[in-house]
């Protein structure tokens, strides 16, 4: 089961920072303040955060930004990013064409 | 913290999310309590269908209320992009076979009042020029769509929580208690009380455990679905495709990248020990060989994740959303057997009129939660 | 389905020792690996490795690697090259991608040996072009022959920064500083000390905090931070450069574990919780190597084997007498190399002051990157009693506990002594039988170990350096000879620069300097280079 989170707590609201504007998921050009605010707008979770801005769901599936990602979440809610919940590993690891992905062999005994 | 509201909403999922936000936009304090994070079953995993051809006439007037006065302007409403688009659905067919499929699909709607009709392969590709020539015709109804699942649930979440709804995520609810002979308490996991003057059960598969303490049973079962997304491809077309064997259905998105969810044929016996989401080696591949079949042009885009996720697959195959007289307070909004994200917003604003005696937006007696009987 | 006794996911030192170690016991296993050639990232490792003649102390990282193919083919190991494995699913199945077609495969024991990624931090114009990776820029430099860069900033003082900004002054390329937003050097500091004496400056409290340039990077702009890691503004300082390499860390790639489902955990990187033999939580998959949690190369063959160890006894390839005498053994390999000041258990300590022994760290080498002449004298390795020595002999500039000890075998004359703790620092023995054979300098991975000869001649003094630098430079050849931190101390003339096979390409440059100057110079540049 998920970690509990009453979602009233307001952070303190949402207030700019000068380097809010950079980019942290470069395949989804998601940036640290839209990151930032997303949490103050109560997405609580690596996956709430993911799955709103689309952060971390591009072509390398998080494996630059996920960590980052993390520890700009962790900083907003006040938490260490180990207290947060890891987003789930999908297959395929690495993106597939369609036509090979499609393209099942069976190698019997 | 203030555990008792004029409504408890359990599960976070669109239902939940759209009923909280209606409820809260008439006035009326609402608790949401969520056992896993917002949006974490269905409502995050489906295809984004917002459709109202192909679907069960007695679930059929949500969808038409919802898609001519709700999802037009819920972007603005919610001021969130949920990408919604109607511009049309296309259920395509390769055979005759097919074709007979889907003019008894659209006999039914059309029945019902809905605008859908036959078109032939030509018109298909008119309206869809990526398709196949093995496609010889299609129904096509021109105001069904698809819209975000993920964002629309969350911006529901987000506009309900900015307008005061408690929301209360990794709470697993156990036990609802009756007071005075009215359903009242909701007990946690964890052993925290929660009193509302309504409780409203949107949770999927869960509701049934969490109805039965109240001595309700629903006839629902965890049925497993596989969907996949591709690497953004260029601007192609924005109508939402099914096919008449029903082996795909899926859209572009804004972002580029398609969504297609599909069926292996055995999803009905994948394990549900889990619900992380864990897809099967086997569908999503199986999927890809339909899709292209249909979409030749789709080959070399490459697959970026598939994931699976359960439905509250219901003995008729179409939602419980009802009052429960027996238990009064009670509400139940569940069993949506895999589509109930296009209705999502029309069951949120229905299941907030139930709660308080308004006049419902439409009537839909078909979805009572006491019509299962024993065949004759 | 096609069914393995062991599946290993990854051809890197981890994976093909585990499938070795598994072969020894007859178990049918095959090896996955989505890149064209097997080793993982040994093959472009050109340095030598540190620790213990076991561990293949002094071997370059590349002739592990071709040692490590060798062992598999003469093994009988099926590895599948160009083959990546996509999933890794319910009851031990996985899909591989190869041949341009998706083939299922199941195993009784599965070992993920998948490695690591590098780490990224993100600053202004962090996603240029000519921004990468330390890793990225060593593949293009030893693997592919090309240079990254002419003139490159290292972001991060770990072993990864120091060892590649290294490999790119071996390159031809310029090292314009390293950077490092920690008040000390993170990495060894013989690794720091050889990059110092080409004059390498060291910034540490510093970081990058911008890429400038338009559609690609024409410099950089770097400012000391305070105690939480801010810049401090009016420190900012521009650096022309054309290249930042960021050597800040690398993540375990551990998807496939997480997507099976085993219990994971957050460790400054996401690992699988394992048992001694690195066993998940889903019985007969394993983590071996960097995807276990991050080590070098050394410790991920040893963790290789151990799951193909365990993975045998519990498909019953393996006796239990069988079990424990190599667990017994492999435990103490891997215990020998968590020893010393870099032990895992000493991650992230900042306090430690003194060695083992009780010698004053030095503050000179955690804070510019070489020791001063003061602080050198205070080990044991070039102590009073050694610079008292007359004729040739060698002075040892390690001073901090690392697992290594090639030293002490490479003199057949006794004068160097580690004992049986690998991580004890090198004593020279004052009672001197060196004949400047120079097999210490050769032998030493840190290339820390000098010979010197104060009676030369009656004014000059030799300093014997370990050099790899191409070409050679001739004897007679003049020059300068730099000093610890790199810079000019004295004129200096090159009297020979001697290489043998035993030497594996660590030319012995001896060059002459003034007597007073013996103890100072420490490399060599030609003049006009």
């Amino acid at each position: 089961m998920a970690m509990y989170l009453d979602r009233d707590d307001d952070l303190g609201g949402f207030h700019p920072e000068p380097d809010d504007d950079l980019i942290i998921c470069r395949c989804e050009e998601v940036t640290k303040g839209e990151i930032r605010r997303a949490v103050h707008e109560g997405m609580r979770t690596m996956t709430e955060v993911r799955r709103f801005l689309r952060v971390g769901m591009g072509l390398c599936q998080g494996g630059t930004c996920g960590k980052l990602v993390k520890g700009i979440i962790a900083k907003e809610l006040g938490v260490k990013p180990a207290e947060l919940e890891e987003c789930t590993s999908r297959s395929p690891a690495r993106p597939i064409e369609m036509r090979v992905f499609a393209n099942e062999v069976s190698d019997d005994e | 913290m203030n555990k008792t509201a004029d409504v408890v909403i359990i599960g976070a999922g669109i239902t939940g999310c759209a009923a909280a936000y209606y409820l809260a936009k008439k006035g009326v304090s609402v608790i949401v309590l969520e056992s896993e994070m917002i949006g974490h079953g269905g409502s995050s995993r489906n295809g984004g269908g917002v459709r109202q051809s192909a679907r069960d006439v007695r679930e059929l007037p949500i969808a038409m209320y919802a898609i001519e006065h709700l999802w037009p302007n819920l972007s603005e409403e919610l001021g969130c992009d949920i990408e919604y688009h109607k511009e049309g659905n296309l259920r395509l067919g390769k055979t005759p076979e097919h074709l007979e499929i889907l003019k008894k699909l659209v006999d039914k709607s059309v029945s019902a009042g809905l605008d859908v009709r036959m078109i032939d392969g030509d018109e298909a590709r008119q309206i869809c020029p990526y398709m196949s020539h093995e496609v010889i015709g299609a129904s096509w109804c021109p105001t069904d769509g698809h819209a975000n699942p993920m964002v629309t649930t969350l911006a529901f979440y987000r506009r309900a929580r900015a307008m005061g709804v408690h929301f209360i995520s990794g709470e697993e609810v156990v036990e609802l208690q009756k007071h005075h002979g009215m359903a009242r308490k909701v007990i946690t996991k964890a052993g925290n009380c929660y009193e509302g003057g309504h409780i409203i059960v949107a949770a999927g598969y869960a509701s049934r455990a969490i109805l039965n303490t109240v001595g309700i049973d629903v006839p629902l079962m965890k049925h497993n679905l596989e969907c996949l997304v591709t690497e953004v491809q260029p601007p192609m077309f924005w109508q939402m495709l099914g096919t008449a064997e029903a082996d795909f259905y899926g859209h572009q998105t804004n972002h580029g990248s398609f969504v297609f969810g599909g069926s292996s044929g055995l999803d009905a016996y994948v394990k549900n020990d889990n619900d992380a989401g864990e897809a099967t080696s086997i569908t999503a591949p199986s999927v890809c060989r339909g899709i292209m079949k249909y979409f030749p042009d789709l080959a070399d885009a490459k697959i970026v994740r598939h994931w699976s996720g359960f439905m509250d697959d219901c003995a008729d195959h179409v939602p419980i959303i009802d009052k429960v007289n027996e238990v009064p307070g009670l509400v139940i909004a569940c069993g949506f057997t895999g589509h109930g994200f296009g209705i999502g917003p029309g069951t949120g604003l229905l299941l907030s009129q139930l709660v308080l005696d308004e006049t419902p937006c439409v009537d839909v007696p078909g979805l009572r939660y006491d019509r299962f009987k024993a065949k004759a | 389905m096609k069914r393995y006794d062991l599946i290993v996911v990854g051809a890197g030192p981890a994976g093909l020792s585990a499938a070795i170690e598994a072969a020894k016991y007859g178990l049918k296993t095959v090896v996955f690996d989505e890149n064209a050639r097997p080793g993982g990232q040994l093959f472009k490792q050109v340095h030598k490795f540190f620790g213990s003649k076991e561990h293949k102390a002094k071997i370059r990282g590349f002739k592990i690697g071709e040692q490590l193919l060798d062992d598999a083919e003469k093994a009988g190991v099926e590895v599948h090259l160009n083959a990546t494995v996509s999933g890794l699913f319910d009851c031990k199945e996985i899909t591989v991608i190869e041949n341009e077609a998706m083939h299922h495969y199941k195993a009784d024991a599965i070992i993920l040996a998948t490695g690591a990624r590098e780490n990224m931090i993100p600053f202004e114009g962090w996603t240029k072009p000519g921004v990468i990776g330390a890793g990225a820029a060593q593949t293009m430099m030893n693997l592919h022959g090309v240079q990254p860069g002419s003139r490159v900033l290292m972001v991060g003082s770990g072993n990864v920064g120091l060892v590649v900004s290294f490999q790119l002054l071996q390159a031809g390329i310029e090292v314009a500083a390293i950077v490092d937003a920690a008040p000390r050097v993170g990495g060894y500091g013989v690794h720091a000390a050889k990059v110092a004496r080409c004059g390498v400056p060291f910034y540490l409290s510093h970081t990058v905090i911008k890429a400038e340039g338009d559609d690609r990077v024409t410099g950089a702009v770097v400012a000391e931070v305070d105690s939480h890691f801010k810049p401090i503004p009016g420190t900012e300082m521009h650096l022309d450069v054309d290249t930042i390499c960021m050597a800040v860390g690398l993540s375990p790639m551990s998807q496939l574990l997480s997507m099976a489902g085993c219990k994971m955990q957050d460790k400054g990187g996401i690992v699988p919780i394992v048992n001694e033999y690195r066993e998940t939580s889903i019985k007969g998959i394993f983590a071996a190597g960097d995807v276990g949690g991050i080590e070098e190369a050394s410790s991920a063959m040893i963790t290789g084997k151990i799951t193909a160890l365990a993975a045998a006894y519990e498909l019953g390839f393996a006796e239990e007498k069988e079990f424990r005498e190599g667990e017994t053994c492999y435990k103490a390999s891997l215990a020998q190399l968590h020893e010393g000041m870099f032990s895992p258990a000493n991650k992230g300590r900042t306090d430690l002051t003194v060695t083992d022994e009780g010698v004053l760290l030095s503050q000179n080498l955690l804070k510019k990157g070489y020791l001063d002449l003061g602080e050198i004298m205070r080990f044991p390795g070039a102590a009073d009693e050694v610079k008292k020595v007359h004729g040739i002999h060698p002075v040892i500039e390690c001073t901090q506990n690392i697992p290594c000890n090639p030293c002490q075998d490479a003199c057949k004359f006794g004068c160097i002594a580690v004992g049986a703790d690998i991580t004890r620092l090198p004593i020279v023995n004052p009672a001197n039988k060196c004949t400047g054979c120079g097999m210490c300098v050769a032998s030493c991975s840190g290339q820390a170990i000098f010979l010197v000869n104060d009676d030369f001649s009656e004014t000059e003094a030799s300093v014997t350096l370990p050099y790899e630098f191409l070409p050679y430079p001739e004897p007679g050849t003049k020059g300068m000879a730099l000093g610890r931190d790199g810079k000019a101390v004295c004129e200096a003339e090159v009297v020979s620069c001697r290489l043998s096979p035993s030497m594996d390409h660590t030319a012995l440059l001896t060059i002459k300097v003034p007597k007073e100057m013996s103890m100072t110079a420490r490399f060599f540049k030609a003049v006009g280079v």
